[in-house]
């Protein structure tokens, strides 16, 4: 059952970062909002690790909080930039939704 | 669809925002929410003597327009508003407590009802944490 993961803390003080990526499963999606958007920092652990996930899993990110925290002309190709319409779509894409609290 | 959202966060903070801005795009997409449920630092939202600076949002205040406005059930654990001042009048008299100020649109319930919505809800989403 494909799930959808929203992360919002900074992958760089804590462990739900990695934590969540070690539990990726192979058709799940991974939405990026807040501070967790920092993961997508070139150069960086965490956006090496975005990188290498396998193609099948989604990326998201959420527009607001890309732009709040000027990266967004920084996203990999990958990475789908949605908006909070796109969020609730997002949501109903996947059968269960597990917030990274 | 029917929509279960939990919050976790102080008002100031911007899970709060961002759990409004998620719960308006549910509505306006023609879905259903059954339950706002507010949850540790999250029941001060629910608090009606909450004072924004002049210069920010006031998501206190938002919350509880948005909550009156859609006619939703906003549902505050109480256990953990007891222990953060947040108080309705029978909790307030109960306690001895000299003040209400749990705001209108928002009642006081126990956690058996985020169990509930999650029941009864297609999705849950959770917004905050330390």
């Amino acid at each position: 059952m494909a799930t959808l993961h929203l992360l919002s803390h900074s992958p760089f003080s804590d462990e739900r970062f990695a934590s969540c990526l070690r539990l990726l499963g192979e058709r799940d999606g991974l939405l990026l909002s807040g501070d967790a958007v920092h993961a997508l920092q070139p150069g960086t652990a965490p956006r090496d690790a975005l990188e290498r996930l396998p193609a099948s899993v989604a990326l998201l990110v959420l527009e607001d909080d890309l732009n709040a925290r000027g990266l967004s002309d920084r996203q990999p190709a990958r990475a789908r930039v949605i908006d909070y319409p796109g969020f609730v779509d997002a949501c109903l894409q996947y059968a269960k939704v597990n917030s990274w609290l | 669809m029917k929509f279960a959202i939990a919050l976790f966060a102080a008002p100031h903070s911007p899970a709060s925002r961002r759990a409004l801005r998620f719960a308006e795009a549910v509505l306006a997409g023609g879905h259903e929410i059954v339950r706002v449920f507010l949850y540790q630092d999250g029941v001060h939202s629910a608090s009606a003597n909450a004072v924004a600076p002049q210069d920010e949002r006031d998501i206190t205040a938002d919350w509880q327009r948005f909550v009156e406005r859609h006619g939703l059930d906003g549902v505050v654990c109480i256990a953990a508003a007891l222990r953060r001042g947040v108080l309705d009048t029978d909790e307030a008299r109960r306690y001895g407590r000299p003040a209400a100020n749990l705001a209108p649109g928002w009642q006081l319930s126990g956690l058996g009802q985020l169990h509930e919505a999650v029941q009864t809800a297609d999705r849950l989403v959770c917004f905050g944490g330390p």
